[in-house]
């Protein structure tokens, strides 16, 4: 019996092999915090914020929430009970209570209503800022990609590319609001100075988020094998028409796939935005304007940095709570649709892409 | 007859038929050219942004030189001189009260009441009462002094207010509105003498300071208990160099002279050692940059000493040691956390991690590590903790990318020579994947010194340099940083101030980091890759 189990090749239990699994149980301790901790950011957020964003009763998700302006909150206790009321409502209950009229109440800027006006400034400047940094940056690699043959040139544009990629965003910001929100004379004409407004923080953003979509469109171009292109040159097509017929529409899916990654970063960036496009607050929706060209000077709310705003500019007590975690969570959970939406996409795309 | 016909007819479209052309350049030359236009894009942003921080941070130097010259002109450079004499008897009126206070705990825990234990210590504060009085004298007239050297600033100031006003009124014409204006301009000479003639007074009742300071000391009473008694030594000490100082106080005040130019240098020297960021202020405004630069890269510090291991650990296991499912579901869910928007960690840590870190901090059993208990809930630490979380899906993927691109040659050779895995591991892959990592953690460093929300929220904010002589407890004291404070002041300076170019200027000193960093990182891939084949 004995003989059978201890035969010659058992894995015999030495200090190394000991040591080699204590190595690799710290290894997997590791990777299991970092998990952990994300996972715990997470949890709080939306364990936190569901109060705020979701009901038990159907249609689950308070819609004031999501369709108000910010309010003022007002607390106050009237007549033994303790009250609760937006700015709006505060005063049309003073109206027709006349007892309420000289009650003192603590307010809590921002701390009720909704976040409308920071969801919608927050779509408009993702919309704005990746139509031009997709523009451009699908152009660009086009010309990496297809026309540049490796010189001195295109070496220095990939030198720039990189180090484009490693600018701190708050210097992004510093840039936009030299450039485009104050803007310079020259020969005594203005350039640029267009204030804080939404097409400030597009360029900004687009500029930003720039060297990621040119990566993205680059390695999807990469991806189109070469016979397609040679098959096409071999017709007698031109160099455009064969990028136009037989590259562009294989690349295009990977590029848009990898470039909603870029989408993430701009909806996520705030320093950026700060001086270039975010107001604190604003009574005005975007659309209410009255000649089409101010739409684009005109700032907006942004759902970050209202985020910001509301976390460092007013006190932490239950009540401004709701509105803090609340925004994080409706923020957390569009950031994070997005990206898992790219990589579930690109993972997808990956294994149906391979000629 | 018909088919020459055809042939002379394709013939003569191929030969004729003319090309379309713009400057003579072709459709395809001008897509062509579009495109490469496009991609000049990068290049026209990075020198964009580089003109626009010069263009902005280099009016800094000159107002700076400015702002030091008004500083000599105006005496202020002079009162700081006494100032700093009144502020250093201070801080030992300070510890005196300190070192009472000990005392009386001392007393009562030995089981003394509070008021045997006062009275245990009448001759100390009779002493201590003394010790205080000397510089009253002296800081009667630093206050007077100071208050005319802020009368001339002010001066000063409004003069230069007003000139502004004269020349915006020329400047849209209405030239008899600006001959109206007034301008009081500020003879330094005449307005600096009552400054100068209170020198004689000064000395003497420096001179005074010092003569008593030695007297009290001889006096000094006698306190029960060793540790009472080193502590009172040391405080002899300090005080007996505090008076040795007084001579050359006395000498700078002496040679001091208000005409000597403020040489350009020095404003830029102001800016690269100042170790004071202080803006707003009655007295005198200083651009510094150390306490921000320390304080960013403390934070980066504390941050990668978290993430670094954390990071490329993670990494090792994913790719060498991990199932494939656990790597199909780890990599991802490693990337998303790199989706979490910086505010919202931000936020985090303000809402919950500051506050978890200092209950923890106050458990008993943990006493032994520096720095704990600590009573700020917003510091270095908080701030570390969350920017590592930020900078470990970049390490990781980085790292893991380096450690795929080892070929598998090098591992089968090491398992045929007989070594184990963990032995291949730290042996044979790590080794020869390390220029990938190491760039992988540059670039991480890179990540977290630019971040800017989260040190905004949660570093503290506290502008000065952290005290190091608390040793590795320094992690849980507030800071500012580079990042932060540019976020923070930016939306409140009037553009073209003094103020204004000086966060250019702090932004400057970010990009220029920032290229550095990316710099080596390419640099260090690119220089230790081993030859693959």
């Amino acid at each position: 019996m004995n003989a059978v189990t201890e035969h010659q090749f058992r894995s015999k239990s030495s200090a190394a092999k000991t040591r080699e699994t204590a190595t690799f149980w710290l290894f997997r301790a590791a990777t299991y915090l970092v998990l952990l901790c994300g996972a715990a950011v997470f949890a709080t957020i939306i364990f936190k914020g569901a109060g705020t964003v979701l009901q038990a009763t159907p249609p689950f998700v308070k819609t004031s929430f999501l369709t108000e302006a910010p309010e003022t909150l007002h607390v106050f206790e009237f007549q033994g009970q303790k009250r609760e009321m937006g700015d709006k409502e505060f005063r049309a209950f003073k109206a027709a209570n006349p007892a309420a009229a000289s009650i003192r109440a603590e307010s809590y800027v921002y701390s009720a209503g909704g976040i409308f006006p920071a969801i919608v400034g927050t779509v408009l400047l993702v919309v704005g800022s990746m139509t031009i940094a997709l523009f451009l940056g699908i152009c660009a690699a086009i010309y990496l990609q297809e026309y540049a043959r490796d010189g001195r040139f295109i070496r220095f544009v990939r030198l720039a590319i990189l180090n484009l990629a490693g600018v701190p965003s708050i210097v992004f910001g510093l840039f936009g609001y030299g450039l485009f929100v104050i803007g310079f004379k020259l020969f005594g004409i203005q350039f640029f100075g267009w204030h804080v407004s939404l097409l400030a923080g597009w360029f900004t953003l687009a500029f930003m988020v720039l060297p990621v979509i040119i990566t993205a469109s680059e390695e999807s171009l990469k991806a189109v094998p070469k016979g397609f292109r040679e098959g096409s040159l071999a017709l007698g097509a031109t160099q455009w028409q064969t990028i136009r017929k037989n590259v562009l529409p294989y690349a295009l899916p990977g590029i848009l796939t990898s470039s909603i990654l870029g989408i993430a970063r701009v909806a996520g960036e705030t320093a950026p935005i700060m001086f270039t496009a975010a107001y604190v607050v604003r009574d005005k929706l975007p659309w209410e304007i009255e000649r089409l060209s101010d739409f684009f000077f005109q700032g907006v709310m942004a759902l970050p940095y209202h985020i910001y705003v509301v976390s460092s500019k007013i006190p932490q007590n239950e009540y401004t709570e709701r509105v803090q975690y609340g925004t994080a969570f409706v923020f957390l959970v569009i950031v994070a649709i997005i990206a898992a939406a790219s990589i579930i996409l690109r993972n997808r795309l990956r294994k149906r892409y391979q000629w | 007859m018909e088919r020459t016909g055809s042939n002379h007819f394709t013939r003569t479209v191929l030969t004729t038929r003319r090309r379309f052309r713009f400057f003579g350049l072709t459709t395809e030359d001008l897509i062509r050219s579009f495109f490469g236009g496009n991609a000049v894009v990068a290049i026209v942003v990075l020198a964009l942004i580089t003109i626009f921080l010069l263009k902005e941070g280099a009016g800094f130097f000159g107002q700076n030189r400015e702002n030091l010259q008004i500083y000599r002109q105006a005496g202020l450079e002079y009162v700081d001189f006494m100032r700093g004499q009144v502020e250093g008897h201070t801080t030992l009126t300070r510890s005196l009260s300190a070192l009472r206070l000990q005392q009386f705990q001392a007393s009562t825990a030995a089981g003394l009441g509070a008021e045997a234990a006062n009275a245990a210590l009448t001759d100390f504060d009779a002493f201590s009462d003394k010790f205080s009085d000397t510089v009253t004298p002296l800081r009667g007239m630093v206050s007077d002094l100071t208050d005319v050297a802020t009368a001339i600033k002010e001066k000063f100031i409004i003069a230069g207010d007003k000139r502004e006003e004269r020349r915006q009124l020329e400047a849209v014409g209405r030239d008899a509105d600006a001959a109206k204006v007034q301008i009081a301009e500020v003879n330094f000479t005449t307005e600096i003498r009552p400054l100068l003639d209170a020198r004689p007074a000064y000395l003497e009742a420096s001179r005074d300071l010092g003569t008593a300071l030695t007297a009290l000391l001889a006096a000094a009473p006698v306190l029960a208990g060793p540790d009472a008694a080193v502590a009172l030594e040391e405080f002899k000490a300090t005080t007996r160099a505090y008076v040795a100082g007084f001579p050359e106080i006395a000498r700078r005040v002496e040679t001091w002279d208000y005409t000597l130019p403020v040489p350009l240098g020095k404003s830029l020297s102001a800016f690269v050692f100042g170790r004071e960021w202080l803006t707003a202020s009655f007295w005198q405004d200083w651009y510094g940059i150390i306490p921000l630069l320390v304080g960013s890269i403390m934070v980066s510090l504390v941050a990668l000493l978290l993430a670094v291991p954390l990071g490329v650990g993670a990494a090792i296991y994913i790719n060498q040691v991990a199932t494939p499912r656990e790597q199909q579901l780890i990599k991802p869910a490693i990337e998303f956390i790199s989706a979490i928007p910086s505010v919202v960690l931000g936020f985090f840590g303000i809402a919950v991690l500051g506050e978890a870190l200092r209950q923890l901090s106050g458990v008993s059993w943990l006493d032994w590590v520096p720095g704990f208990p600590f009573s700020e809930r917003l510091n270095i630490l908080t701030a570390g903790c969350l920017l590592a979380l930020i900078s470990v899906p970049t390490i990781f993927t980085l790292s893991e990318d380096a450690l795929n691109n080892v070929p598998r040659s090098f591992k089968e050779a090491s398992f045929a020579l007989g070594a184990n895995r963990l032995q291949t591991i730290l042996r044979i892959i790590v080794p020869a994947s390390l220029s990938g990592i190491i760039s992988a953690v540059l670039l991480g460093l890179g990540r977290v010194i630019g971040e800017t929300m989260v040190v905004l929220l949660c570093a503290g904010n506290r502008i000065a340099i952290p005290d190091f002589t608390a040793g590795l407890g320094v992690v849980t004291q507030p800071v500012h940083t580079m990042t932060g404070i540019i976020a923070q002041e930016m939306g409140e300076v009037v553009q073209g101030s003094i103020h204004y170019r000086a966060l250019f200027m702090v932004g400057l000193v970010l990009f220029f980091i920032a290229l550095a960093i990316n710099y080596a990182a390419q640099k260090i891939v690119r220089r230790y890759r081993i030859s693959i084949g």
